[in-house]
């Protein structure tokens, strides 16, 4: 659920989808007068991030906000009690939202309850990556019409749903929109009981596009899944042939997207990457107002009508 | 059946005794085949072409899910040409080829090479069985889906197996997403450090010895894995009674099979007091409480089949220290009249349930993994995969008779009752052990 703080879309309803996202339609057109002038955000990362930390960033400085942008690295701060030491810091520095990345499920949560801020998830571990799934949303539903566009599509997710906490929000997000999800991935990179999501889980994107998949979502996988000592996938060549989006499934206007960084060549070809199909770079481009309009919520700058 | 089928190429085998557990048959009668296919069983069959198998039994043809035909690599042990001579004339007509080649099977390029050599230089049915990891190493998977495609019919690390549990289980789970079944040799190597069974002869001897832990601790890994992930795990050579107990235990409770040997249910560890290099195999040849009880679970239907684990070996190999000499048996010649003459002419098992374990439970599991498609057994529809014995024959096991190219049989100079006479590979004689003649009757 979404509150005042961005924490999971685990549960969330179709209407808070709707609310964030005609906020960002609106202010990503230009009008709207969403402003964040005198609000201060925090960006607490605690792990690597380009594309998340820019976005963010941007995000909060287009609106106006002042920035304060910490992130410090080594293990010592990947310890709760350091987590909760900086969210207290912030916090007496008067911060209005904390925008928090950790390589641990769950540090998001907890540093909510150290805080009178707003919390805002972006990437926990394994857990979830609200503001990922709202982007995609919002790119997609451009790239339909409408949101109310989405209900009946069928999305499949392709690959490693294991690690991916992208998978977590955007199977929630995908739903509460209206979609049709089925996962494409061998068994080694799903969890055990991935029985639980009630979902089809289908053996290659060849299946997914015989299931009437409309939209092929590939996670990113990443390297040490592919080497090392036991890997979970053989080779790129036998991942690709099965679990990679190639420009054969392009027919019927089937759309690609990925969360990225992209590996060209494992989950989607290259020609794919950029072509017509793809909406990636409109995944990109949707991060900056879908931001905003979450930190928006976040400081109460915007309301939610369904709050 | 219509005029139209029933040409003159058909041939009606009369008078067998037909013993078929799969299709409840029992008794003397004819069986009609047509276009390499039985299409009648029954009595009175009338036909232009016909073979009198008076006297003799008519079974389902055995099947055989591991074996060793040394090709790639090894050719001069044995070659599938040879290989597949040797099952037909032990009655053999399937057989799984496993991957300690040289190379090992471990690459697409290698199992349509050895798809397409089976085609031209086989007698019998064979599939291939790729590795599970890459070199037999236990580390990195296969590209099992690509092997797969490129023919391949299940996956082990056979010879070897896998020491870590962690790296089993994911091998197992991407095997389950392949669709392809992992037959599991179950050996601890930090326990598995002689070269025969740790029992009163190694200990007389002075031979180092590998004890019954070697195997049960990685079956009981096996066991545990294939019930968490759910993959379609077979067992192989189960030597132990304690296995055999864990199997019994697991059963149920995954997809899980279990075969045994010939020489673990006919042999015993005493046999090492001769120093003979020739007696050492892995698993080893074990105590007779360890026999008799896998002869039991055989027996119940705990151990579902009997599997040959033909391992042909040079002279050079073999004629050796027991210390230095490498393991292995052949064993399809001799695995019907073996079995015969010490489990069912003694009375501790039934001929049919010897047939059971020999044709129809492995015939079931090679059709489950997508082998031989269409029903098996004796019956109409069914493929004619045949073996023709002569249960009163009588023969001695001599190297020199033997079809296989190497001659490492446990059983040489043995007089075993029990005689294959001849073998049909859709309805095709691929052995011919008496000078078969079809009569012509009008």
């Amino acid at each position: 659920m979404l509150t005042r703080n961005f924490l999971t879309l685990e549960g969330v309803s179709r209407e808070e989808l709707r609310d964030v996202l005609d906020l960002a339609r609106v202010h990503a057109a230009g009008h709207g007068g969403l402003s964040l002038a005198g609000r201060t955000v925090c960006l607490a990362f605690f792990e690597a991030s380009t594309r998340t930390a820019v976005s963010f960033e941007l995000a909060a400085r287009r609106a106006g906000a002042d920035v304060i942008s910490i992130s410090e690295k080594g293990s010592a701060i990947q310890k709760g009690e350091s987590l909760i030491d900086t969210v207290v810091t912030l916090d007496a520095l008067g911060a209005d939202a904390i925008v928090i990345r950790h390589p641990s499920v769950g540090a998001a949560r907890l540093a909510a309850r150290y805080t009178d801020a707003a919390v805002v998830n972006a990437g926990d571990g394994r857990g979830q990556h609200p503001t990922q799934a709202l982007l995609d949303l919002h790119a997609l539903s451009i790239a339909v019409g409408s949101f109310d566009d989405l209900s009946g599509q069928k999305v499949a997710v392709v690959g490693d749903v294991l690690h991916s906490r992208v998978a977590r929000s955007v199977i929630p997000a995908f739903q509460a929109a209206g979609m049709e999800v089925a996962l494409v991935a061998p068994e080694t990179l799903l969890p055990g009981e991935s029985e639980a999501w009630g979902l089809p889980i289908l053996p290659s994107v060849d299946d997914a596009i015989d299931w009437g998949a409309d939209i092929l979502y590939a996670l990113r996988l990443q390297n040490e899944r592919m080497t090392g000592d036991s890997p979970r996938v053989p080779s790129v060549a036998e991942y690709a042939r099965y679990y990679g989006v190639a420009r054969r499934h392009l027919r019927d206007g089937v759309l690609v997207m990925h969360p990225g960084p992209v590996n060209r060549g494992v989950e989607i070809s290259g020609d794919v990457v950029l072509s017509d199909s793809s909406l990636i770079p409109a995944q990109v481009a949707s991060g900056v107002a879908v931001r905003s309009a979450v930190l928006a919520f976040a400081t109460g700058v915007a309301q939610k009508a369904a709050a | 059946m219509t005029e139209a089928r029933m040409g003159a190429q058909d041939l009606i085998i009369r008078g067998a005794h037909v013993l078929d557990p799969g299709s409840s048959l029992d008794g003397i009668m004819d069986v009609r085949l047509s276009a390499g296919r039985i299409t009648e069983v029954g009595e009175g069959l009338r036909g232009v072409r016909t073979l009198d198998a008076g006297g003799l039994h008519l079974f389902p043809g055995f099947v055989d899910v591991h074996a060793h035909w040394r090709t790639p690599g090894r050719e001069d042990e044995e070659t599938i040409e040879t290989g597949s001579a040797a099952a037909a004339a032990g009655g053999f007509t399937s057989v799984v080829m496993m991957p300690n080649t040289d190379p090992v099977v471990d690459k697409p390029v290698v199992v349509s090479g050895l798809v397409r050599r089976i085609e031209r230089e086989s007698r019998v049915r064979a599939y291939v069985s790729a590795a599970l990891h890459e070199g037999l190493e236990g580390k990195r998977l296969t590209e099992m889906r690509l092997l797969k495609e490129a023919g391949t019919f299940c996956v082990s690390d056979d010879g070897l197996g896998t020491q870590s549990a962690g790296v089993l289980k994911n091998g197992m789970l991407y095997a389950r997403s392949a669709g392809l079944p992992v037959i599991l040799h179950c050996e601890d190597h930090t326990l598995a450090t002689g070269v025969v069974h740790d029992g009163v002869a190694a200990a007389l001897a002075g031979l180092p010895g590998s004890p019954g832990s070697a195997e049960d601790v990685a079956t009981a890994m096996a066991l545990v894995l294939a019930t968490e992930t759910g993959a379609k795990v077979h067992v192989t050579h189960v030597s132990t009674a304690l296995s055999a107990a864990l199997v019994s235990f697991f059963k149920g409770r995954g997809d899980i099979t279990a075969d045994t040997t010939p020489h673990h249910l006919t042999l015993t560890d005493e046999l090492v007091s001769t120093l003979e290099g020739l007696y050492r195999v892995n698993p080893p040849l074990r105590p007779d409480e360890d026999r008799i009880s896998v002869g039991d679970a055989l027996a119940s239907g705990i151990l579902d089949f009997v599997a040959t684990d033909h391992a042909p070996h040079a002279a050079s190999e073999k004629e050796l220290p027991l210390e230095e000499a490498t393991p292995g048996f052949l064993g399809q010649e001799t695995a019907f009249s073996a079995l015969y003459t010490d489990l069912v002419h003694s009375g501790k098992l039934s001929l049919s349930r010897l047939i059971e374990t020999m044709a129809s439970a492995p015939g079931r599991w090679v059709g489950e993994a997508g082998g031989a498609s269409g029903a098996c057994g004796i019956t109409p529809g069914a493929p004619a995969d045949l073996a023709l014995v002569d249960l009163s024959g009588e023969w001695t096991v001599r190297a020199d008779a033997l079809v296989s190219r190497s001659s490492n049989s446990p059983y040489l100079e043995r007089r075993l009752k029990g005689r294959v006479v001849g073998t049909m590979v859709g309805g095709e004689m691929v052995y011919d052990g008496i000078g078969v003649k079809f009569g012509a009757r009008a």
